[in-house]
């Protein structure tokens, strides 16, 4: 699975590196985070770690494959 | 990974430790709640159920206080928010300011504590701890792994028969992700009564069906937006960092932090900081960064680099000591910059009263990205260098379990195993955490000591088959040409053997080669040429056992010579030599000394109880199954690892004495142990005492059906529990009068020390066969070393036989004898066991009945006097509280804390401890909360007002 979450604000370099598995676009005032997703419990698990750093998830959803 | 990761803060001292001496510093009574006395106050352990410090500088949220107020009026109050909303920091304010309706209760939930029985036997903790007197009969859950129903059952009986309420704060939910701890705590909630006020602090929704409690009225909630601060809040924060000329940038920053405590926090703490706060303010405000990420990346940077340097390099810690970062830096300065960050409420938390600090877990998060980010590879260096420091200061699991993140499982094993350390995975309050530790070990790793560790690891979890494969494995590695084995590890190696396969230390012909433990059994010293040839490796094994431990082990490890005079002594009781084993648990029990050791102290303790109530010996097996108990009752016996062996053997006690109740009671527990179900000696044992106790119901069926259940279980048994039960199903046989039947059950099972020759004796006599009772009865009357139950047996069936010649005259002289020998124990069994007979001599001799009061049934009697009511009988007072005792029990009984009555009475808190051991020791209780009921009952306390009614009546 391909998902992708919209982060509020900029991520830096260092804080990008808690998710080595996405990769990273940044927007204004945003951040998309993008990539492979092992399976539900990874899922809710990046979730988690999101929450941990304490950031705020705008958006996310699926991907098509590509 | 939400919080720092595994373990923050469950085990371990406030200074750091030489090697052995764990510090016991005073279990101060932070907030005035925690206040549980324990010999091991580990302040750490304490941190956890205490209300967390309130910073001084905090800000007070009137509106969210009395929500919580308001809330926990009722049944249920949700406190859910991200991290850095201040959840806890609410609570533990609203907590220390006394608006609770009832003692507080408070446990830090940490990823430790996810097995669901570790969370609950902490639950259970936390409430005892602040005086929350539940009854005994709640028990402990079995596993770590698993928690029965009944367990919350009657833990929700006992909340509901609370007569004031009570406030149970669980921190951090979040790490029990698992749905059966929320249907557990559904439960519990659903059935304990209106008196359990819970407080729930999480970062997500709890997996409670919240929609049924909102339905009902039943729940209130402080979510996210209502912890987001108000501007007004926003405005006195600001104030209070000394920026009230700020205040108009406060509408920037609270739109830019949306409210977020620890947002804001930051902000005012780097404005303070700045040439120019208002145009930080601004700038804050302007950039596009994610908040944290932000904040926290202006706030490190701006720290001096020594700081730097040490916050990101111990962001792999849990808990920070200053040489313990200094260890990591290689700096000297750690003490001074931690005393300022902790001033500045900077990353850092202090932990209650001890050098120890805690990163707030959101800025532990982002350091370790530091770290990862700024040195790349550094992580698992600093690992190992943490975990020497912390193994050579004595926390042997958390050295274990950061070896565990850097993947150096041979160092972690070498070190188990040339130090000796291994013995803390058997016993000892972090035998737990070892084990988990280590679970994540690959399984083909080379050399012995890992081998050795997974054994015990196996061993730890009562596999003992799984132990004897890594056993054999070991002893491979070490034969290995070239493996040149230390001693220690062939001790180990020897050690863990004594354990997994008890019988190979024992053989039937050969005694008890005691080596230089004399005094254990006297007569070995002449016997130990009767070896005979099956005995060679046995006496080889033994020999190993004693001349491979490195003489100062005994000395740096007590809890190794304990646990080897332990596995000696089961091997004694596992090969049916019941006399030299309880020399032997007695010479165990006496040789356990330091923290580490009381677990095997527990289980010595219990043993030899159990021993003794079937030599008949029953003050002295009540004496020793209390103190097994109580020893338990302390943190260092983790409840996971508490033996129900303890509680079998005051269920032999009571049933010797026919006090049948509590025999079941007991005997419920027992079966209930986490024991239960592994060990065989403590299984059979249970199925004997089942089975008699059937029995003395008059239930012979019954009794019947379990010995043959018993011994058609598949389940490893003792090697002579055919023989017991043999022994039981005789008696059963008589009690259905068929004294035929009871001869061939004991002929077969072939004949097996007095207790075989007195029951087949009685069975003759049942049979009318005088001539052969008689002859069996003869060598047994000049026995050496018989014990009371022996003797009692004896002279009951010679009086029998005296009564059936129709000689009553050496009948009453013989029951006399009989009674004298009995009334000391108050063992009435044998003779409520008798038969008719007894009672028809001593109605028509009420000479010989004067003096034996006891005996009757009914109205028990203490100490010679009768006592009436139909009450079950009360514990038994045989020392008089002293005035003081009474002065301190009194205060107990008011919830003062230690530290309370030691002012009140103007004690020392050491002094007031030894006063409540004391009364401990006399009431034959483990804990305050216990006294406390135990005096209610005997009418020792003064009423007082309100009578500090947080106990269960029960």
């Amino acid at each position: 699975m391909r998902y992708e979450f919209r982060v509020t604000g900029r991520l830096s370099t260092v804080m990008a590196e808690a998710f080595p598995e996405l990769e990273r676009v940044l927007a204004p005032e945003q951040t998309v985070l993008f990539g492979q997703v092992t399976d539900e419990a990874h899922l809710y698990g990046l979730l988690i770690r999101f929450q941990g750093l304490g950031l705020r998830v705008l958006e996310m959803r699926q991907l098509p494959e590509p | 990974m939400p919080r720092s990761s595994a373990s923050a803060a469950a085990d371990g001292g406030g200074e750091p430790r030489t090697a052995r001496t764990r510090t016991t510093a005073p279990v101060s009574g932070h907030g005035g709640t925690a206040a549980h006395l324990g010999p091991t106050g580990d302040p750490l352990l304490v941190a956890k159920f205490s209300v967390p410090c309130v910073p001084r500088s905090i800000v007070r949220r009137q509106r969210l206080l009395e929500r919580l107020t308001e809330g926990a009026a009722g049944p249920l109050t949700l406190i859910t928010g991200a991290a850095g909303t201040g959840k806890t920091t609410l609570a533990a304010a609203w907590a220390r300011e006394g608006a609770a309706p009832g003692p507080v209760a408070w446990l830090t939930v940490e990823q430790d504590d996810r097995a669901p029985g570790v969370f609950w036997a902490y639950v259970l903790e936390a409430l005892s701890r602040h005086q929350i007197a539940l009854s005994d009969e709640v028990g402990q859950p079995g596993s770590a792994d698993f928690v029965d129903r009944s367990l919350l059952t009657r833990l929700a009986a006992a909340l509901a028969r609370l007569s004031r309420p009570v406030v149970l704060v669980l921190d951090g939910l979040e790490q029990l992700p698992v749905p059966a701890a929320a249907s557990g705590l559904d439960f519990v909630l659903n059935h304990a009564g209106p008196q359990l006020r819970l407080v729930l602090i999480s970062r997500v929704d709890p997996l409670l069906p919240l929609h049924r409690y909102r339905a009902d009225g039943r729940i209130r909630e402080i979510r996210g937006p209502d912890l987001a601060f108000t501007r007004q809040e926003a405005t006195r924060l600001l104030r209070g960092h000394g920026l009230g000329r700020y205040e108009n940038s406060v509408d920037a920053l609270l739109a830019r932090t949306e409210g977020w405590a620890a947002g804001l926090r930051l902000c005012a703490l780097e404005m303070q900081r700045a040439d120019d706060p208002a145009e930080f303010a601004r700038s804050f405000a302007a950039s596009q960064s994610a908040v944290a990420d932000y904040l926290l990346t202006e706030v490190l940077d701006a720290q001096p680099a020594a700081t730097r340097e040490l916050l990101l390099y111990s962001s792999i810690l849990d808990r920070v000591h200053p040489d313990l970062a200094n260890a990591l830096t290689g700096r000297t300065d750690a003490e001074w910059i931690l005393a300022q960050l902790t001033r500045a409420h900077l990353f850092v938390e202090p932990i209650n009263g001890t050098p120890w600090c805690r990163y707030q877990p959101l800025f532990a998060e982002v350091l370790r990205m530091h770290l990862r980010h700024h040195r790349p590879g550094l992580e698992p260096r600093l690992r190992r260098r943490a975990a020497t420091w912390l193994a050579d200061t004595g926390r042997l699991a958390e050295a274990v379990e950061q070896a565990a993140a850097a993947e150096d499982w041979q160092w972690a094993c070498a070190r188990m195993v040339s130090r000796s350390e291994i013995g803390q995975l058997l016993t000892g309050p972090e035998a737990h955490r070892l084990e988990r530790a280590f679970s994540g070990m690959p399984s083909d790793l080379a050399g012995a000591a890992p081998a050795l560790v997974a054994g015990a690891c196996a061993l730890a979890r009562y596999d003992t088959a799984g132990c004897e494969a890594w056993l054999d494995r070991a002893e491979e590695e070490l034969r290995k040409p070239g493996a040149r084995p230390t001693g220690e590890a062939r001790f180990v190696l020897s050690l863990l053997r004594l354990f997994a396969e008890p019988g190979a230390y024992v053989t039937e012909p050969d005694a008890y080669v005691t080596e230089s433990d004399a005094h254990v059994t006297e007569s070995d010293a002449h016997s130990g040429n009767s070896v005979g040839h099956a005995a060679e490796p046995v006496a080889q094994r033994r020999r190993e056992l004693t001349e491979q431990v490195p003489r100062q082990l005994a000395e740096t490890h007590p809890e190794i010579e304990a646990l080897r005079r332990y596995g000696l002594a089961c091997a004694l009781q596992f090969g049916a030599r019941p006399d030299e084993a309880r020399k032997a648990f007695a010479y165990a029990a006496e040789g356990c000394s330091g923290e580490v050791a009381e677990g095997v102290r527990h289980s010595c303790l219990g043993r030899l109880a159990l021993l003794e109530a079937q030599f008949g010996s029953l003050s002295q097996a009540e004496g020793h199954a209390l103190l097994s108990l109580e020893v338990a009752g302390h943190r260092s016996v983790a409840p996971t690892r508490r033996s129900g062996i303890g509680h079998l053997a005051l269920a032999a006690v009571a049933l010797e004495r026919a006090e049948l109740r509590d025999a079941r009671r007991h005997l419920a527990l027992a079966c209930r142990s986490p024991d239960a179900g592994h060990d065989p000696v403590t299984d059979t044992e249970i199925a004997l005492t089942r089975a008699r106790l059937d029995l003395a119901h008059g239930q012979w069926h019954a009794a019947l059906t379990a010995v043959t259940a018993a011994d058609a279980s598949p389940r490893p048994r003792a090697p002579w529990s055919a023989q017991r039960m043999a022994l039981v199903r005789a008696a059963a046989e008589l009690a259905r009068g068929e004294p035929g039947a009871a001869i061939a059950v004991l002929e077969e099972s072939g004949p097996g020390g007095s207790a075989h020759t007195l029951a087949l004796a009685r069975a003759r006599l049942a049979a009318g066969d005088l001539d052969r009772a008689l002859s069996l009865l003869a060598p047994l009357d000049r026995r050496p070393g018989a014990g009371t139950a022996e003797r009692v047996h004896l002279r009951l069936l010679r009086a029998r036989a005296a009564a059936l010649t129709h000689d009553t005259e050496a009948a009453c002289r013989l029951l006399h004898d009989a009674l004298a020998a009995a009334r000391p124990e108050r063992m009435r069994l044998p003779f409520t066991d008798a038969g008719p007979w007894v009672w028809r001599l001593l109605e028509g001799r009420p000479d010989l009945a004067a003096g034996h009061a006891w005996l009757l049934p009914g109205p028990a009697c203490v100490n010679g006097a009768f006592r009436t009511g139909g009450r079950p009988p009360a514990p038994v007072v045989v020392e008089r509280l002293t005035d003081r005792e009474r002065e301190v029990l009194q205060r107990a009984a008011e919830l003062m804390s230690t530290e309370e009555i030691g002012e009140a009475m103007y004690l020392s808190v050491n002094t007031v401890k030894t006063h409540l051991r004391s009364i401990y020791r006399k009431l034959a209780v483990s804990r305050r909360s216990d006294a406390v009921r135990c005096a209610r009952e005997l009418h020792l306390l003064r009423p007082t007002s309100g009578d500090g009614e947080v106990t269960s009546s029960g």
